[in-house]
Parts: structure tokens; sequence; C-alpha cells
């Protein structure tokens, strides 16, 4: 650390004012101040990172999030859609329409409204705006009217000065026309899976994502707490307990991909044991398989957070109430667990804000469908969004980046809301004993 | 009815069972004569855990059950005739079948599928109906058989107490039935693989090219070394010369120079990389950092530079695990006694003299530790290496060329086509397997360093 001392015959008290002490205090500061500075960077580095990534998702996102719609004059009537009135109110209207031929209709209209490209400036689903306004207003199929419908990627693309010179000359040719209207993309919150990246929304994924989060939490949440209390409070200090704790702290470090090939192995086992008994009956996508998984994932992280949370709370609470008679059951949820509800919700907060990011283990199982409507309930085929995201993120198309990074965008906004609600109970209802 | 709605309304049944057997126990207590040995309350939850234990374990039983059930029905009805023999074509007739049961102007639907639908629609009714039926009927007997026991002597309490308690012993013996379930599923499935290839060709073999498979010899194709290889470089070289010095670093400034403020700004802050969900920074490594490196690459004089960079999965997986070092550090570093520190300050070092002299070494084990788990972190780390590494094998020392990982193998192998006894697939749950080994050794070896550590200042 420093230079030999002189031999002791010669000790004199240090010289500070010294040239030579001087220098060396000066290249010590020095040193210091670089380390100061040194750690600072790491710190300012991976905020800076992390403001980067958001940044970046926000620039290309911000665009899923509109939509360029045009203005196209339609007359049903008149371009010989043969359909009934009567025909609208039926379940069957979707399947009418289709059949009478309102995709050509509208390409038609297209070409006579904006041109011979005309067609090429819509997008691939933009007929199925006419179907929802011919079935809100059914008048339509006897006048003349004026439908918003989406643009096509490649439009919208020129529109932002980024197209083919073909798409801006309509471009400009549309806005002298004013045909052009800009707003809020309300079909991405409402919509589903697609192939158009225009007409794709994010609904039915974030409702895939609700149905398995709903069964991983009343999964893990009971199973985590439950199981917390027994090692805390009651589990006698023997051989099993300990197995138990050394389970649930291997599991708490497994990768997530493994709890993929547990789901799938046992899937697969029920699959092949039971004679292709669930095959056609609970598809692997649905949100019941999914969210086992994933509460399997998620179970450790509760159960450590609950054992901190009841081991925080102090032995007086539970000596009083011993004291005063009551049973150790009545102790321990009369109250110990009300005590300790602040960190456990915490933690399971933080294990569901983990298990809605989670991608890998539900890929495996084979939660990778292309799901073009939201899923009704629990056994039926279903995507979670980080899964829509990575699907979306996957597809040539230029028109998904922008989809893509707008969904990441809901994905960190709800998870975002989830960890701040995390810190909010934790502050709230933190106690200091 | 539908087992969820069910389930609601046997939970309904139950509210209403606690509450008539507690307005009966209170009305025992009013005459004062004979004491209740247990409190009205207690009664009531006795009461309710008759009525709804038994009908839901049913349910939970009938669920597994009645798809079976379903499709025996169907097959056996005359209109199944039809059906083909073969299992595969037979059970995707009878899916759609189901779809079109749900949905009836699914028009694309094989016809045989429309004519089954009604078949399949009155047979789940009529299941469920049973199934409905009879656990209505259990709810209801065990009410009855419970209600008839409660007297001011019944000890509700400790049955109640006994029911929970057994109720908490199930709940933890699932963690380890999940290890088993764990161990169980990769090693059987493993066994199965080592049948077909010799485990000294997998664990050993160089070569590994899973698309083209010898059907004699599967294990020449099948060598998983440059899989281990790309996963060590990947996350536990690139990432971890990421990880380690911003992490060390940012736990350093932040518990030993930062203003209250600034730590309580910044460690959330940083705590949110660790918040980031890992598909979106496979998609940022892939569509951001991947183009850049590749620039970089071609600048350095590769005009062939792989797109899919070892590199620049590694760099956004050590950002990923920056926080994880970060914090491992910063509980070894506030785990030093401040009696050291004070120590050192009052002989007059420098802060940073401190640090790196006093403070980093008295902490280590417990880095080491930390990094240790941050390792296992990164090698298990599968959605940024899917999203941004290459599928290619090969063995490199150079971070601008293509590596493959094994998380990034298991999820290549089982998302193809689904044939699920062909050593292709098997070979993944052997890749999970050592994955799964390795990260535990990884974590007992770190658990013990901390171990070891903590018992030298307590």
């Amino acid at each position: 650390m420093s230079k030999p001392a002189a031999p002791p015959s010669e000790r004199r008290p240090t010289d500070w004012k010294g040239a030579a002490m001087q220098k060396r205090i000066r290249r010590r500061y020095a040193a210091e101040r670089r380390f100061r500075v040194l750690g600072a960077g790491a710190v300012i580095l991976s905020a800076a990172f992390l403001g980067f990534l958001l940044l970046t998702m926000v620039a290309q996102g911000w665009r899923g999030f509109t939509v360029t719609e045009l203005a196209l004059p339609i007359d049903l009537r008149a371009d010989g859609l043969k359909i009934e009135r009567r025909q609208l109110a039926t379940p069957a209207a979707d399947l009418a329409l289709a059949s009478a031929g309102l995709e050509d209709v509208v390409q038609n209209a297209a070409v006579r409204a904006f041109g011979p490209e005309g067609d090429g400036y819509l997008a691939p689903s933009a007929w199925l705006a006419v179907r929802t306004a011919v079935k809100r207003d059914p008048s339509l199929l006897e006048r003349r009217a004026t439908v918003y419908v989406p643009a096509a990627t490649g439009f919208d693309q020129a529109l932002a000065g980024e197209g083919d010179p073909a798409m801006e000359a309509g471009v400009a040719r549309l806005q002298k026309l004013g045909a052009i209207s800009r707003g809020f993309n309300w079909a991405f919150l409402r919509e589903s899976d697609s192939t158009d990246p225009v007409a794709v929304g994010i609904w039915g994924a974030l409702k895939g994502s609700l149905l398995t989060m709903a069964i991983t939490f009343l999964i893990a949440f009971p199973v985590g707490v439950l199981s917390a209390i027994y090692l805390e409070e009651y589990a006698p200090k023997n051989r099993w307990t300990d197995l138990i704790e050394v389970s649930i702290n291997n599991l708490a470090a497994v990768p997530s991909i493994i709890f993929g090939l547990l789901g799938l192995a046992v899937f697969l086992g029920t699959w092949q044991i039971g004679g292709h008994v669930y095959g056609p009956m609970l598809p692997r996508s649905a949100p019941l398989v999914g969210g086992v998984t994933l509460a399997l994932m998620i179970m450790p992280v509760i159960v450590i957070a609950s054992r901190n949370a009841i081991k925080g709370v102090p032995p007086s609470i539970r000596d009083a109430a011993l004291g005063i008679g009551a049973s150790p059951i009545q102790v321990v949820f009369h109250h110990v667990l009300p005590l300790a509800m602040p960190g456990i919700l915490t933690g399971t907060i933080i294990g569901m804000a983990r298990a809605l990011g989670e991608t890998a283990p539900l890929l495996l199982i084979g939660m990778r469908a292309f799901i073009v409507t939201a899923p009704g309930g629990f056994t039926d085929p279903s995507t979670v969004l980080p899964v829509q995201i990575f699907l979306w993120s996957d597809e040539v198309s230029r028109g998904f980046v922008e989809k893509t990074s707008a969904a990441i965008l809901v994905l960190l906004a709800v998870l975002l809301a989830m960890n701040g609600l995390a810190i909010y109970l934790r502050n709230k209802f933190e106690t200091r004993w | 009815m539908n087992p969820f709605a069910l389930s609601f309304v046997i939970l309904g049944l139950g509210l209403i069972g606690w509450l008539t057997a507690r307005a009966r126990a209170l009305r025992f207590d009013r005459g004062g004569a004979k004491r209740l040995h247990s409190l009205p309350a207690q009664h009531g939850w006795f009461v309710a855990m008759w009525t709804v234990l038994p009908p839901l374990l049913f349910l939970v039983v009938w669920s597994a059950v009645s798809p079976g059930l379903v499709r025996q029905t169907v097959l056996q009805s005359p209109t199944a005739a039809g059906l083909s023999d073969f299992a595969f074509e037979r059970d995707s007739v009878l899916a759609q079948a189901r779809e079109v049961a749900k949905n009836p102007y699914d028009t694309e639907a094989d016809p045989l599928a429309r004519q089954l639908a009604p078949v399949v629609r009155a047979a789940r009714n009529r299941y469920a109906w049973t199934g409905t039926a009879a656990a209505a009927l259990l709810a209801f007997a065990g009410a009855a058989f419970a209600l008839s026991r409660i007297r001011p002597d019944f000890r509700a309490r400790s049955k109640v107490e006994r029911t929970l308690m057994m109720g908490l012993l199930v709940a933890s013996l699932i963690a380890i039935f999940t290890t088993i379930g764990i161990f169980a599923s990769l090693f059987w499935e493993s066994t199965r693989f080592f049948s077909q290839v010799p485990i000294t060709q997998f664990l050993f073999g160089t070569h590994w090219s899973p698309q083209v498979i010898d059907a004699k010899d599967p294990g020449a194709s099948l060598g998983a070394v440059p899989l281990f290889w790309g996963t060590f470089f990947i996350g536990a070289v690139i990432a971890m010369l990421v990880a380690i010095p911003f992490g060390l670093m940012s736990a350093v400034y932040l518990t030993q120079y930062a203003s209250a403020t600034t730590r309580r700004w910044m460690k959330p802050t940083l705590e949110m990389l660790a918040g980031v969900p890992t598909v979106v920074y496979g998609y940022f490594a892939a569509l951001t950092v991947a183009p850049a490196v590749r620039k970089l690459a071609v600048l350095l004089g590769d005009p062939f530079a792989s797109s899919e960079s070892a590199l620049a999965a590694g760099l956004v997986m050590g950002v990923m695990i920056i926080p994880f070092v970060s914090s491992m550090a910063d509980d070894s570093l506030a785990a030093v006694p401040t009696a050291m520190r004070d120590g050192s300050l009052a002989m007059g070092a420098t802060t940073s003299e401190t640090i790196s002299r006093v403070l980093v070494p008295a902490a280590l084990p417990g880095v080491v530790a930390g990094v240790l788990l941050a390792v296992s972190r990164a090698i298990g780390e599968t959605m940024i290496v899917v999203m941004a590494a290459s599928g290619a094998a090969t063995i490199t020392l150079n971070p601008l060329q293509s590596a493959t990982t094994v998380t990034k193998q298991i999820v290549d192998l089982l998302t193809g086509e689904a044939e699920f006894d062909s050593p292709k697939t098997l070979a993944a749950f052997a890749l999970g397997l050592t994955l799964f080994v390795i990260t535990l050794l990884l974590n007992i070896v770190a658990l013990r360093v901390v171990k070891k550590y903590r018992e030298a200042y307590e």
C-alpha cells in the first residue's frame, strides 16, 4: 500500500508540505476522482441504455397507435352488391356480405375514386371496415355514402416520406382531394392478430394474457402463501422441511425455459397416455395450460417473498395472541397474516409481472397460434402479449415493425403500472417495528 | 354449466352454509346453560368446508375425465362411423367439430365435422349437466351432514384447524412435486434420447446440424459442444464483460458516493432494467443493436459480417444482468462491518482506496456468488438469443461471428413440426437436462460461497 517505512533511527515527522508528498497526495486524489467518475459513468450509462431502449420503442411505436384513413365514396346498390337488408340482421351476415362480393365492390370503388392504382392505396382489410359500417347502418346498402377505410402500409409510409415514388404521387393526389385523415387507431386496441399489419390489434393477446394471469394467480397465490405460512410458522425442523426449502430455492433459480419443457412433457404425456383424449378438447394454446405452467414458475417467488414478510412480523405479536388464548391457527390467520399482507402482495405483484412478461415457456408448450378472435374462456386457443410481440417481430412486412413496438409499449405500460402499484403498496403499508 | 361458473355457485353455497351454521351456533350460545366448545364462526367454517371441498374436488376430477367421456360418446354415435381410422385425421375432424359446435358459421370446416357438431354439442351438454347435478348433490349432502353435527359441545375448531393444517402441508409439498416433475420429465425423455444417441457422442461431438439427421447414425449431427461453447461465450464471457464492471461500479457508486436522493432515484431506475421483459430486449437486440454491430464489423474490414453476431446478443444480455449483479454486490457491500470502512478511512485512505482495498476484498465471496448466479441466469436466458443469435452452430472466438446457444436450440428444435419421438425433439430434452444440471450446480456453489462468507462476519 505504501513504500516501506524508513528505518526507526531516521524517523522524523512526515513532511506534508514537501514536494514529493504533495505530488503523491495529488496523484491519490486524482485517482479518487477518476474512480468516482467511473462509478457515476457506470450508473449513467446503464440508465442511458434504458432511456435509449424506451426512446427507440416510442420512436418506432407511436405510429402504431395512429391510422391513416381514406374517405372512400361508395354506392353499394349501384355497384351490384346483391344482399337483402334482412340478411344483415342474422348471425350469418359476415358470411353473406363476403359471398356477395363486398371485397371486389370496395376495390372497384377505390379504383373509381382514386384512379387506376386506387385499390393499392387501401389496406387489404379495408373491406372489413366497410362491412362493419354496413352492419352498423344498413341504410348504406341503398344510398351513396363516404366510408373511412384504413390505408395500406405502403401508403402510410409514403405519407411519412419513406415510401416509393409511385405511392408518394398517389399521396399527393389524394391530399389534393382531401381524402386523407389521420387519427387514433382504436382498432389496435380492439382487434386481434391478422395477416394485414394495418388491421392487427392487441386485444386478443391482451385478453389471453388476462385469462392466463387469472389462472396463474388463482394457483400461485394461495399455494405460495399457504406453503410460506407452513414453512415459516408450523414446519418442524427436520429433513423433510429442509428438502422442501431446498427445492423451493432451486425452483426460484431454474431457467424459465425448463418450466416450458416440464409443461410440454406433462402435456405430451397426457396426450399419449390419455389416448388423444385432450387433443381435440383442450388446445395446447389454452390459457389454462399456460397459466398452470407460469404458476409453477412464479410460485417460488411468492413463497420467498411471503416468508420474508411473515418473518418480519415481530414475535411479540404471536406471543401476545397466544397469551390471550388464541390457537396457533388463529395466531397466524388473525394476526400474523394481515400484518404480513402488504409484503406478500408486493412479492405477488412482482411475481405476476414476471409471469406477464414471460415468453419462452409459453412458446415451448405451443402457445404460439395465430389467433384472429379474442379468446372467450380459459380453454379457448389464445395467445399472450409477449408471444404476440415475438410472432410479430418475425413478420417480414414493414408495417409490423411499428405494431410490434406499439405492442411493446402497451406491455411496458402494464408492467410499469404493476411495479408502481407494488412500490406504492410497500411504501404505504410498510410497518417499521 | 361451465366449471368456472359452477365453482362460483359452490362458493356461494359455502357462504350460505357458513352463515346458517353461525346463526345456529349463535342461537345455542344464547341459552347460556351450555357453553359452546368452539366459536360460532368456527362452526360456520366447518359447514362451509363440507359444502365446498367435496364438490370442488369432484369438479377437478370431473373436468379431467369428462372430455374423454364426450369423445367416447361422439365416437360411438352412428354419425361417427364415417370417421377415418387414422388417429391423426380423426382428431383433426373432431377438433373441427368442436369448433363448429361453438361457432355454427364456421364455413371452412370439414362436412363430416359439421354433421358431428350437433352430436358433440349434445354430448357436452349431457356430461356438463351430469357433472353439475353431481356437484350440487355433493354440496347439499355435505352441508346437510355438517349441519346435523352442530351441537354446543361439537369440536368444530379442531376439525377445521386439522383440515387447514393438511391444506398447508399439501401446498408446501407442491414445490417438491414440481422439482421431482421437472427432473423426472427431463430425465425420462433424455433416457429415451440416449437410447438412440450415445451420451458421449452428444456431450463431446463437435458437429451440430439437427436439420439434417442421418437416420442410421443420428448422433453424428447431434454433438452439442458448439452449443455449450456458444452458451458459455455469449452468457458467461460477453454478457459478463458488460454486467460485472457496470453492475459492480454502479453498486459501489450508489452505496458509497451517491447522495440519498440520487440513490433513491437511480436504484429503482436500474432495477427497471431487470423488469423489462426479455422479449423486448430480444426485439431491441435484433432490430437496433445487431445492425449496429454488423456495421461496426464491416468498418473493421469484414464485409460478410453476420447480422446475428454473438456480440449483439451478449451485449444486450449483459445489460439485462446489470441490476442483478448490482443488487448482489450492494447486499454484500452492505454486509461488510462499518468498523472496517471507518478504520480504513481513519487511517487516511481515500474513499476509492477504502473501496478497492478493504470493502471489495471483504465482500468478494458475496460478489463472486452474485456473479455465479448471474452467469446461471444468463445461460438460461432464452428470448434474447432466440431473437438475436444465430442458429448456426460454430465454435469461434470472434464475437462478431455468429454463435448459438443451448436455449436457442431447444426452442428451435421444439417449435418445428411435431414429431414427438424423433431424436431431434428428444435432443431438446437432453439439452434441457444439461442446462438444468449446470444451473443447479452454479446455484449450489454460489449458495455455499455465500454461506461460508456469512459465517466469517457474524
